[in-house]
């Protein structure tokens, strides 16, 4: 069972549609990205799926708790980290999550338990009397991800975190992540700096101007996406004849020339592109280089979306 | 139990709202500047006024004088600061982007507002805790009595809270920057001016403490305290509507509230009548709780129509219990019901007052009938308009507008006439004594004057209409909580 299901919510602000039938599950233990540009609407739907804001059509199920009949249930079991979140001024990051704490009514020895699990979980052990407006970013994020944690919530909703972190801060997050999932967690977190969401995510979410535009696993993501793959070929012969044979071949398309080789989109699998290698040597070629291009979520990103903001 | 774990469970007790603002108050510079800042120029002025004494031989005019204006002191801190400072930390929550997460750590919101309150009353009792001594000084310089002391601290204490939860629902009201600032300089005057009245009563206390004996004083300070705490409990539940999620209930509190202010009014007009014999009270209470209650009703009967999705599922299984709370539960139509209910309850309690042997029967007859009329203009003034808005798409905007043009239309309704009568010279226009102020049958009434035929019948043909144009949305909302009512019996039958 999926412990997050966005069934086919949308939303409205004026003649804008910010969020448009949009639906996806996250289970237990899965990292999901939520990709998309500025202005797609990933705020809005995650402040839906936090019972936040409420959708013009649609349900959000949390552990199968609707956020629009029982928001009050569900609220308890969702972690949410906004992307941009309060610190309270005049207040120590032990003052901040104890308050946190007592307003999910932990009492006594269990809130003093919980606390410093989630103090060391986090790594702010030694910070816990530094005044929150004087922390880095990394550091506010890292608190507000110990506050999201104090009420063991199974589904984490993360909008942006890693926004404008250093990369050892980013790195760290990661980690936190990871363990996280691992601890089997539901987690939806957005962010457009992609590479980060490729190596930890499980499954990928895009959307653009409110609809999805595609999902599920990264790779599964990539192919049903992606038909062709992005190849270099680079051969004895020179950077011209590579083109002319190869736009004899079938499958082919998109031959450019590059530095000293070319590159090509081609279509078809490992099989495929064997056969092509086969084929190209017998027809004379002597190819020394036949690589596959970087393929990640940064291309499937560009290649989904047009790149307009609204 | 030991004490340490008695402690530790009272300190799980505690409001978090409450220790968090604590810990911040004390921590931050704010109420620190304050603090030391009132206390600083009490103690200067004291010592300058008991210095002069030394020189001088009268002592109570010093006493008095010292004592004035060490309470002008207190109430500034409590009066102004203290609940400025509410405003300020209920205002912080949208502007630190912690609202958020309030509304996600599932505080609810009546606790969140409460919190707030508490930590306002916190400030305020550190505040009295340290001028008590100062005030004692003055009683033994003969400066004031302790009937005056008392009587000003229960009153200012009680002012304060009133104030502090008027500050909370200010903030509340609005996420925006821009009009928050707004309120926050309107809320600034408010609180200058309560200073100002807080300083003058505490003038006539010091100066004239005999008319604390007299035997009205009592009823006096127990209608301040009173309309304070109720007041006060509209704030509050102002507040709390606004903190509160789309789908909860936002409404019956502030309707159970509504009610319990018609309620009161009438238990005192009818303790005025039974202690002291003053009838006018029964009938001009009812009237003066009429322009808060008019700012209710303008809220309730401007509701959307159906129950929110949340609101459903507490709708008693009992189908007379649910009609019963009806008009306590959320939606325009029901808040139309309400609106009729308080009415009933006004006039009934006149009524009731009018049945005591020894009352002014002539005088509590007639003010029946202006006090029925006035709530005509109630009908046709708020029932009416909010009934043909009900028939537009159910849209916050809506509302805003139909709440907007109500409240700004009815003053330019009671204001034009004048207007236009001093073009036209017509000198009873110009005295407002035109049919479309609502209080123009009571002054007509009181002098005797009989109403002609055209006024009559205008009168009731506007009455009628607003009371059918509302009928079609009162039966629905009735028959939308038996409904609900009928859901919740076919849930509780079927075996889960
Ligand atoms: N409260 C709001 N009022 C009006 N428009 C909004 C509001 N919140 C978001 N939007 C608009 O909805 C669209 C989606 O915004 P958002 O969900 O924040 O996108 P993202 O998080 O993907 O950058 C944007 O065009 C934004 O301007
Ligand atoms: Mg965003």
């Amino acid at each position: 069972m999926s412990l997050l299901d966005v069934r086919a919510i949308s939303k409205r602000f004026g003649a804008l549609k910010a969020v448009d039938a949009v639906s996806f599950q996250v289970g237990p233990g899965q990292i999901c990205g939520f990709i998309g540009p500025n202005g797609a609407g990933k705020t809005t739907t995650m402040r839906i799926c936090a019972t936040l804001e409420l959708p013009d059509e649609g349900d959000v199920r949390i552990d199968g708790l609707s956020v629009l009949s029982e928001p009050r249930d569900a609220r308890r079991r969702i972690g949410f980290m906004p992307d941009s979140y309060g610190a309270y001024s005049s207040t120590t990051i032990f003052e901040y999550l104890d308050f946190f704490a007592r307003a999910y009514e932990l009492t006594g020895a269990r809130r003093r338990e919980v606390l410093a699990r989630v103090i060391e979980f986090t790594g702010l052990g030694e910070l816990t009397e530094k005044e929150i407006t004087s922390l880095s970013k990394g550091l506010k994020q890292r608190l507000c991800l110990a506050k999201t944690l104090l009420h063991d919530p199974p589904v984490m909703i993360l909008d942006e975190p890693a926004a404008g972190l250093d990369p050892r801060a980013r790195v760290e997050l990661r980690e936190l992540v990871k363990a996280l999932a691992q601890m089997g967690k539901a987690i939806l977190i957005s962010s457009h700096i992609l590479t980060e969401l490729a190596e930890m995510c499980s499954s990928v979410v895009v959307i653009e101007r409110g609809q999805i535009k595609g999902g599920g696993a990264v790779g599964e993501v990539v192919r049903a996406l992606q038909p062709t793959t992005t190849l270099f070929l680079r051969a004895l012969e020179g950077p011209q004849a590579c083109e002319r044979r190869l736009l004899e071949q079938r499958g082919v398309s998109k031959v450019r020339l590059e530095r000293d080789g070319v590159c090509f989109e081609f279509e078809g699998d490992a099989d495929g592109q064997a056969t092509l290698f086969a084929e190209l040597a017998s027809s004379g070629l002597r190819p020394i280089e036949l690589a596959q291009q970087g393929k990640n979520l940064e291309d499937l990103f560009l290649s989904l979306t047009e790149g307009k903001l609204q | 139990m030991s004490a340490l774990a008695a402690s530790r469970s009272f300190d799980d007790r505690l409001n978090p709202i409450l220790v968090k603002e604590v810990r911040q108050a004390l921590r931050g510079r704010y109420f620190r500047a304050l603090f030391w800042l009132t206390l600083g120029v009490a103690t200067l002025v004291g010592l300058t006024i008991v210095a002069q004494a030394g020189s001088h031989g009268a002592r109570t005019g010093v006493g008095r004088s010292f004592f004035m204006l060490m309470y002008g002191c207190l109430s500034a801190a409590v009066l102004a600061f203290t609940p400025f400072s509410a405003f300020l930390a209920t205002s912080a929550e949208w502007d630190e982007n912690t609202h958020d997460l309030l509304v996600l750590s599932n505080l609810r919101p009546r606790r969140i507002v409460y919190g707030k309150l508490l930590s306002a009353l916190v400030q305020a009792l550190l505040y009295f805790s340290t001028f008590g001594p100062f005030l004692v000084f003055a009683f033994l310089m003969n400066g004031v009595d302790l009937l005056s002391i008392a009587v000003l601290l229960v009153t200012s204490f009680a002012a304060c809270a009133t104030l502090s939860l008027l500050g909370i629902a200010m903030a509340s009201l609005s996420p925006a920057k821009a009009p928050r600032v707004l309120l926050m300089a309107v809320f600034g005057v408010a609180l200058v001016i309560a200073w100002g009245f807080s300083m003058s009563f505490s003038a006539f206390v010091t100066f004239q403490p005999n008319e604390l004996r007299d035997p009205m004083a009592l009823p006096s300070i127990v209608a301040f305290v009173v309309a304070c705490l109720l007041l006060g409990g509209v704030f509050a539940a102002l507040a709390v509507a606004r903190l509160s999620h789309d789908e909860e209930n936002r409404s019956s509190g502030l309707r159970v509230l509504s009610a319990a202010i018609v309620l009161v009014a009438a238990l005192f007009g009818l303790w005025m009548e039974l202690e002291f014999g003053q009838s006018e009270f029964a009938w001009g209470l009812q009237l003066a709780v009429l322009l808060p209650l008019a700012i209710l009703w303008l809220l309730f009967v401007c509701e959307p129509e159906r129950l929110g999705r949340h609101v459903v599922r507490h709708v008693s299984p009992h189908p007379w219990l649910a009609l019963l709370t009806a008009p306590f539960l959320p939606g325009g139509g029901r808040g139309v019901a309400l609106m009729a209910l308080h009415m009933l309850l006004g006039l009934g309690a006149v009524f009731v007052v009018r049945l005591i042997p020894g009352a002014d029967a002539a005088e509590l007859s007639q003010a029946l009938i202006g006090l029925a009329l006035v709530y005509a203009y109630a009908w046709i003034y708020l029932a009416l308009p909010a009934a043909f808005a009900s028939l537009l798409p159910p849209k916050l905007s809506t509302r805003v507008m139909t709440r907007v043009t109500i409240l700004c239309g009815i003053p330019m309704l009671v204001l034009l006439p004048p207007l236009a009568g001093l073009v036209l010279g017509i000198p009873s226009w110009m005295e407002f004594l035109h049919p479309l102020n609502p209080l123009f049958p009571l002054r007509e009434l009181s002098s005797g004057r009989a109403f002609t035929s055209i006024e009559k019948l205008g009168f009731l043909v506007a009455t009628v209409v607003a009371i059918l144009a509302n009928t079609p949305r009162m039966t629905h909302g009735f028959a939308e909580v038996l409904a609900a009512s009928r859901a919740r019996r076919a849930a509780l039958a079927q075996p889960s």
